[in-house]
């Protein structure tokens, strides 16, 4: 399953200024990122067209990174699509850890990222509602 | 299994009889010094060991407002060397050392060593601090005494100490328990195993205070035995205490120094067993003769004899000093207690520092860990569930609800020396 990038970050000023300048440096591209706060502390997610060498460039940093399985699913870009998904998966008993999306190439279709809860079952389950899911390749470089 | 087995398993008798000839030799000395010369003026021999109670406790202020030479018991001619703290809060504590001096804190640090099982083709690596603290000088000469070759590589540079131990197959180190961690992970960075590739047996760790839990921590992470040492320069340096093979309690040298426990309140003498302030008096000195000085260390004397045969009694684990305890909104808490209880905690990194601010007129206890690398498992969610199982424990353990955070690898300020764990922002006198 291809995978994002999780970093531990404090809440201060700079602190993703340096993850984004080690991205830079590398040149290493970030096609999409969810950031959540716990007050002094975070975790940013990020989705880049490289995640093996980020991985390794912000361990040498000494950042704290982790790799996470992720889907990302395309849904057409009209009222209600996304809604018709996540119906489905809930049906199922899916449970989304953490969710963030962009508009693909053609404006038409957006791509949904979802981290699910329960590996390996969530892949199961992807099948079992016929997700229409973004090609690996495609992932890090729509 | 001994190196004085004479005096170590001397029956208790000749030990205080022995004790009792020394003290009211030590007094005799001390009085030839300006300050002792005043206070012991009116004390004529004792009769028996139990009299020491009535003899005047020496404080740190003392030494200090007695600084430079008012300690002195000889000629200033007869002084080899010298020892001092910092003094960066006032007049230095500085101790002086005869020749004779000297050589009885060598053969009590090789005590100490031998009493752990190091022996004269052992390899003794010093990480500790060359130069005025005595951690270095103390056991160096203490290592060679006993045999061992000994490399005075001083502390720091991680990458250095793991060539020197993998190229000449140290076997024993002395090292502060925080550096042993850092040194551990350093060495993890660089794909060194100690348990595989180095020849380590033994460890002497000592000079900050550290829990039980931080000895087998270390234990298993190098796959060795850790010992535990206790000194302090006011009477020479380590080598006044010492852990045997059964790692219960450290053995207190009592042809070195006379220890008492007290009440630091009301000053009276505790009964063996009773948790209090240790007092030492050093009878087998000469440049510096030290009276009952209150070290301000908190320990109790162990009243079972030990099963190693020898018949020194036994302090236990230092739980902390006296000015080491902090008073959080009137709750007395010393830092090993959030020490252990971090300790205990798998996914918690080693590295912390305590804070102490103030909020709303309360004060406000704040425990900083670094986050883990091995543990972060990327979700928000488990790292709050890891700050509230941490919360949690650290308010069982000391009363006070502490509020835990995380904070980036390699920020907290760690030096390869002794750590400054605790740090108070309050501001001073309030009222």
């Amino acid at each position: 399953m291809p995978f994002h990038l999780s970093v531990f970050l404090e809440n201060k000023p700079g602190r993703l200024e340096k993850i984004m300048k080690v991205l830079a440096e590398n040149k290493i591209n970030l096609s999409a990122m969810s950031l959540a706060s716990s007050g002094k502390f975070g975790v940013v997610k990020l989705l880049v067209n490289d995640p093996q060498k980020a991985f390794n460039e912000l361990k040498k940093q000494k950042i704290t990174v982790t790799k996470r399985k992720i889907a990302a699913i395309v849904i057409d870009n009209i009222p209600g699509s996304f809604y018709d998904l996540l119906r489905k998966l809930s049906d199922k008993g899916a449970n989304i850890e953490d969710c963030y999306g962009f508009l693909l190439n053609d404006g038409k279709t957006a791509a949904m990222v979802l981290e699910i809860e329960n590996q390996p079952a969530a892949e199961n389950i992807l099948k079992d509602i016929d997700a229409n899911m973004l090609d690996e390749s495609k992932i890090y470089n729509y | 299994m001994f190196w004085q087995k004479e005096i170590e398993t001397a029956p208790r008798p000749e030990i205080l009889k022995l004790q009792l000839q020394m003290l009211n030799n030590t007094i005799e000395r001390a009085k030839r010094s300006k300050f002792y010369s005043k206070k012991l003026e009116n004390i004529s021999p004792l009769k028996n060991i139990e009299q020491i109670k009535e003899l005047p406790f020496t404080t740190k202020e003392d030494l200090r407002s007695g600084f430079p030479y008012d300690f002195l018991s000889v000629e200033l001619g007869e002084v080899v060397r010298l020892h001092s703290s910092s003094g960066t809060t006032g007049n230095p504590t500085v101790v002086y050392h005869t020749a004779q001096d000297l050589d009885n804190w060598a053969n009590i640090s090789a005590r100490c060593m031998y009493t752990a099982g190091a022996r004269k083709n052992d390899i003794f690596q010093n990480t500790m601090g060359y130069g005025l603290f005595t951690g270095g000088l103390g056991f160096h000469y203490g290592a060679e005494r006993l045999g061992m070759m000994t490399i005075p590589i001083g502390p720091g540079n991680s990458k250095r100490q793991a060539w020197f131990m993998q190229n000449f197959a140290t076997t024993t180190v002395h090292i502060l328990p925080s550096y042993a961690l850092r040194l551990y992970h350093s060495m993890k960075e660089d794909g060194i195993n100690p348990k595989k590739d180095l020849k380590l047996k033994m460890f002497f760790i000592g000079a900050e205070p550290h829990t039980e839990e931080l000895r087998r921590e270390i234990q298993e992470l190098y796959g060795l035995k850790a010992f535990n040492s206790y000194g302090l320069s006011e009477i020479s340096g380590p080598g006044v205490a010492f852990e045997c093979l059964e790692q219960d309690g450290m053995h207190i040298w009592e042809d070195y120094v006379i220890p008492e426990i007290i009440d630091p309140d009301t000053l009276e003498v505790l009964p063996d067993g009773e948790e209090g302030e240790l007092v030492l008096t050093a009878i087998n000195r000469y440049a510096m003769p030290i009276i009952r000085y209150r070290t301000r260390d908190i320990t109790a004397i162990i009243v079972k004899p030990c099963s190693c045969g020898r018949t020194h009694r036994r302090i236990t684990r230092i739980k902390g000093r006296t000015d080491d305890m902090m008073i959080i909104n009137g709750v007395n808490i010393f830092p090993v207690q959030i020490e252990k209880t971090i300790m205990n905690i798998p996914q918690a990194s080693k590295n912390y520092i305590i804070e102490i601010g103030e909020e709303n007129y309360m004060d406000r206890l704040s425990v900083k860990i670094e986050i883990n690398d091995d543990t972060f498992s990327g979700t928000l969610e488990d790292l709050e569930k890891l700050k509230y199982k941490i919360e949690a424990e650290l308010k069982s353990e000391t009363g006070v609800s502490p509020t835990v955070s995380f904070v980036d690898q390699g920020t907290l300020p760690i030096a390869e020396g002794k750590v400054k764990r605790v740090y108070d922002l309050r501001k001073k006198n309030k009222f």
